[in-house]
């Protein structure tokens, strides 16, 4: 699903000079898999999931992502790209102008879907994450943990290949976020590849799935089941 | 069909947010489409004037027909044509009755009969409608037939021509460079109205990229949104040409009578191109400001 080949990707700072974000890191991840992308800020994680977007390109080295190079991808096929893909931000970036039902519907209306599909698969996701009853709310009316569930709700909608993640729990509570990883458990469980950047030791201990550290923009650890930090 | 709502829907909100801006920015295209279109015009009417008087007798000499003087008689008339043929500067000599002076007449100012009605074939004169071999030489006329019996005028054409043309060539080369700075300043404004509105919807703009929406789509709004201000602008423009032309009309009329001028239905075709200035204009500047405001 993901090929990282050697990329490197640095920042250029004004004064400073560069920052190197990440430096000749390669990884796989398998189709289906469930991967966190842990470490400190500034490690990498962020770079690494727009790089996987393509909103923004590496200095050298090669990616793929769902099948297709991103090197050589066309600007006019990145939209493409980005439908095969399911991305939930930290902050949710739900419209506040918008229902749960439109801003989950939106994702589908902006990519040219038509009525009876909006119809049909918006109610059965937002079944999915649990909010049922809440399609008329505003975002404002709802608590952090709803707001997450209905982004991951859009990010999820046109049944991506791949969900990136990231930090989905960062502004949530403890126990607010273990309902929402029991959700990404779920949707992982529908064959869809989860990567997830996150800080939350708690949730990469209890979930024991597959743990690809970053430090200083080189993969220090790349571990199956493992835990957030070395394993005694 | 939903898409197109929603481009449509957008485009509007676009518009309504900024109301005062987007006023500012029609009216600002609307000023500078009226000195185009005006210059457009004028255009049209020195072309008009140029094409009318083209290949015309330079020199007309009138005949009196006792409103300002004795008529002329058969002898005299027989006589200054005879003189005028053996003028060496002459090329060609025509005479021109009052019914014919009458009927070019009517058929120069058809657009304006309220000039028409004033005359009648008897109020204008006869006339020996004279070509020079060159027409710079028009003073050897002047000198020896001003004075000749049953002469009632001389006059050189093409110096009133000549007059006219460079006039309203000035006003209208005026004219152009203003409209063309206020095109800039208009093509400005929508350019900034434009990141305004990309700025205030920048969330939106990056859901709909991170979800994939084609880059035509998120941007067709603003576009549109531009496209619009142009095409009001040029709408307006439009109807204040329409309602200066009769100014503008008895203002030249009062000025230089009996030079034709051009048709009130001549705004409409000058309207085309302001709608084509106005719509390209806006639509190059929306793209451009969005070209660094949205870029994938």
């Amino acid at each position: 699903m993901i090929t990282l080949k050697n990329v490197t990707k640095t920042y250029k700072r004004g004064e400073v000079g560069e920052v190197v974000a990440l430096d000749d890191v390669s990884l796989d991840v398998a189709k289906g898999e469930f991967v966190f992308i842990v470490g400190p800020s500034g490690s990498g994680k962020s770079t690494l999931m727009k790089l996987l977007t393509r909103e923004q390109r590496p200095d050298g080295g090669e990616i793929y992502v769902a099948g297709k190079n991103l090197n050589t991808l066309r600007s006019w096929k990145v939209p493409h790209l980005r439908r095969s893909i399911g991305y939930v931000f930290q902050d949710f970036k739900l419209l506040p102008n918008k229902t749960v039902f439109e801003n989950v519907s939106f994702a589908l209306e902006v990519i040219g879907q038509g009525g009876s599909r909006i119809d049909r698969r918006v109610p059965e996701v937002l079944d999915l994450v649990g909010l049922e009853e809440k399609h008329d709310a505003m975002p404002h009316e709802l608590s952090g943990g709803q707001q997450q569930r209905v982004s991951i709700a859009r990010a999820f909608v046109n049944q991506p290949r791949l969900m990136l993640c990231d930090e989905p729990t960062g502004n949530l509570d403890p126990n607010t976020s273990v309902g929402i990883m029991k959700l990404l458990d779920r949707i992982n469980r529908t064959g869809t590849t989860v990567v997830m950047s996150t800080h939350d030791q708690q949730i990469v201990d209890t979930m024991r799935r597959r743990v690809i550290e970053l430090e200083k923009g080189t993969v220090v650890r790349d571990q199956s089941r493992g835990v957030y930090g070395y394993a005694d | 069909m939903s898409r197109w709502l929603h481009v449509l829907r957008e485009a509007g909100i676009g518009l309504g947010r900024n109301l005062l801006m987007t006023i500012a920015v029609v009216l600002s295209v609307a000023v500078s489409l009226t000195l185009f279109g005006a210059a457009l015009l004028l255009s049209r009417q020195v072309d008009l004037v140029a094409g009318e008087w083209q290949g015309r007798i330079e020199v007309s000499i009138f005949l009196c027909d006792d409103a300002r003087c004795p008529a002329i008689t058969p002898e005299q008339q027989q006589q200054l044509r005879q003189e005028l043929e053996a003028e060496p500067v002459v090329d060609e000599v025509f005479f021109e009755s009052k019914q014919e002076a009458y009927e070019r007449f009517v058929e120069q100012f058809e657009d304006q009969p309220a000039l028409v009605e004033t005359i009648s074939p008897e109020t204008l004169p006869a006339s020996f409608r004279v070509k020079l071999t060159d027409p710079e030489r028009f003073a050897v006329i002047s000198d020896r037939f001003s004075a000749a019996p049953g002469v009632e005028e001389i006059v050189d054409q093409r110096e009133f021509l000549e007059g006219f043309l460079g006039l309203a060539n000035t006003i209208q080369t005026g004219a152009l460079w203003v409209a063309v700075i206020q095109l800039v300043a208009g093509a400005v404004l929508i350019a900034n109205t434009i990141r305004v509105a990309a700025f205030a919807r920048r969330e939106q703009t990056s859901v709909m990229k991170l979800v994939g929406a084609s880059n035509w789509y998120i941007r067709l709004p603003f576009v549109l949104e531009g496209m619009f201000e142009g095409l009001a602008g040029a709408g307006i423009a439009t109807g204040l040409l329409y309602l200066g032309y009769p100014f503008a009309r008895d203002a030249l009329a009062g000025q230089v009578s009996f030079v034709p001028i051009i048709g009130q239905d001549q705004v409409f075709s000058v309207a085309l191109v302001l709608a084509g200035v106005g719509l390209g204009i806006a639509a190059l500047s929306s793209v451009l400001s969005l070209q660094r405001s949205l870029d994938v």
